[in-house]
């Protein structure tokens, strides 16, 4: 693999049988992706589309059924780290044991954890919260934590998925710039899932678009705009022409009685 | 959703407490509870003693406030006879319990983990849940003996199931995305175990421990009224063939107090957890 590449995957296909109907289903097929390192890719596609599929196998939940997936080694932390849809905050541990978990979990001793996940607490701008427990925070903060546990375990890529998408809208629009604030100073890959267009436009140097099941990557989209960038960048020209060049190619995707025909 | 709407199926009770809104439009006033359950006692107490100083029921058969506690003062004051049967029955009961957390709480976790440790020892539990610990006690006297040891293991006998199938619900009710998270970080079994499934079935380690306390209670009874010469389960039966009801009504009020207390207890240390219940809908 390229030393200037983060993952690389090669003719990924998933196939799973459903417990419910007992059919098999093709989720995602002959998915061929590169991402260079430093870089922000998003996938957008339709609801179940398989773009989470795909990243849970990247994140090594569960096997593909054919093709393969490299992640670059990691030179000191870990190869790749998640961010949750739903924050999965432990309701039990404080924030900065929920913060330290991804640390305790490779060995480091509770205190050394505690200590090194610190910094990524202030990162997040969650300083002062480390003992409180997850309930006693908002959404838009659990996701901070969320994306703290995730940075503190050094990945070499930051696999997010839909990590804004339960949160009210403008708390979602303060999220994305404050993702973009952390990323620049964190210096991560990351593969960011949404299916939100305007979301993966305004974060991203890359669109990935998905389409409907069986998955398979349509468009690669470079997003050539200038950073840092500013929430207003949603409303120049050259963003709008994007969010419809991306629209053009998810909308027939979308079956009429889809519920996500209002995505974007 | 609030900390106070989060609740294991079997503590629904302490959902809406004190939780303002959602239900009704009016909120109860402090103390109301309290006061509507002085009230009922206000009125079934003199009742109760005026039937019987009347003559309409003989004492023998209903006994009467004032002689339950004429009662009381005498067995737990005066001449204090009741304190060595409390204390025979206290023992039988903290041990057999502990031993039936002790050994049920793992077991519990363990079939929980294990499906096939499940498929094998279910056919045994349910048997021992179905059958009436009442009719095993001449087998367990005649292995066991009369002592202690026999009154422990109906006790233990009693309380098992409940406690092993509470835990076991809770390893169940172990979330994926809990143990995605886990697994997503690599997590090692023993570690997913202790930072996830533990904590998750703690809710229902409490209720295990408070649904054996009932059931445990039970087994003291049993035990006692068949296989022994002291304790509380006999003091009431021995009161009873001795015509001495106002006695039997005193131990079964002891008896009635001490599982509310024991109750009410775990209800706090319930309480206490509670804030960082993992939801289950």
């Amino acid at each position: 693999m390229d030393s200037s590449l983060a993952l690389r995957a090669r003719d990924v296909r998933m196939e799973y049988i459903d417990q419910a109907t007992a059919e098999r289903l093709l989720a995602i097929e002959r998915v061929d992706l590169d991402i260079a390192e430093g870089q922000f890719a998003s996938i957008v596609g339709p609801s179940g589309c398989g773009k989470s599929t795909f990243l849970k196998i990247v994140n090594g939940l569960f096997p593909a059924s054919e093709g393969t997936i490299e992640v670059r080694p990691a030179a000191r932390g870990v190869a790749h780290a998640m961010v949750f849809q739903d924050s999965s905050l432990f309701p039990w541990y404080t924030i900065l044991d929920n913060v330290a978990y991804g640390l305790v979990c490779q060995g480091v001793p509770r205190k050394e954890a505690q200590a090194r996940a610190k910094p990524y607490i202030d990162l997040v701008s969650l300083t002062g919260f480390e003992r409180k427990f997850p309930y006693q925070l908002s959404g838009g903060m659990q996701q901070r934590a969320n994306l703290a546990r995730a940075l503190t375990v050094d990945p070499e890529i930051l696999l997010m998925d839909e990590p804004f998408a339960a949160l009210d809208a403008q708390t979602r629009e303060l999220m994305q710039a404050e993702l973009l604030r952390i990323w620049s100073e964190a210096n991560k890959t990351v593969l960011f899932i949404t299916h939100q267009i305007d979301e993966a436009i305004y974060l991203s140097d890359r669109v990935l678009v998905m389409s409907a099941r069986p998955g398979r990557i349509l468009a690669d989209i470079p997003i050539d705009l200038s950073r840092p960038r500013q929430l207003q960048i949603k409303r120049s020209p050259e963003f709008i022409a994007y969010a419809d060049q991306i629209w053009a190619l998810i909308s027939p995707q979308l079956r009429p009685e889809s519920p996500v025909g209002a995505a974007g | 959703m609030t900390a106070q709407t989060r609740s294991t199926p079997q503590t629904r009770s302490l959902v809406h407490r004190g939780h303002p809104g959602r239900r009704g439009h009016k909120l109860p006033r402090r103390g109301e509870r309290l006061l509507y359950g002085l009230i009922g006692f206000a009125v079934v107490l003199p009742l109760w003693e005026i039937v019987v100083q009347a003559g309409l029921i003989k004492r023998v058969t209903l006994s009467s406030p004032s002689l339950i506690a004429t009662a009381a003062v005498n067995d737990l004051v005066i001449n204090g006879t009741l304190w060595p049967h409390l204390f025979a029955s206290s023992q039988q009961f903290v041990l057999g319990l502990g031993l039936a957390l002790l050994t049920g709480v793992p077991l519990g976790l363990a079939i929980g983990l294990f499906r096939r440790l499940n498929y094998f020892l279910d056919p045994w539990l349910s048997a021992i849940y179905a059958t009436p610990t009442i009719a095993l006690v001449p087998l367990i006297v005649l292995v066991l003996g009369l002592g202690l040891e026999s009154k422990i293991f109906i006790v233990w006998l009693e309380a098992i199931f409940v406690v092993v199938v509470s835990t076991m619900a809770g390893v169940r009710a172990a979330e994926a995305r809990y143990l995605d998270l886990a697994k997503s970080f690599r997590a090692s079994r023993w570690f997913t175990f202790r930072s996830v499934i533990i904590p998750s079935s703690f809710p229902f380690i409490l209720t295990a421990l408070r649904l054996g306390t009932t059931r445990g209670l039970v087994g003291v009874v049993v035990a006692e009224f068949f296989a022994a010469n002291k304790g509380i389960g006999f003091y009431i039966n021995f009161s009873g063939t001795t015509l001495r009801t106002d006695r039997v009504m005193l131990g079964v009020i002891l008896l009635g107090l001490f599982g509310v207390a024991m109750g009410e207890g775990v209800r706090r240390l319930e309480r206490r957890f509670e804030k960082w219940r993992p939801d289950i809908n």
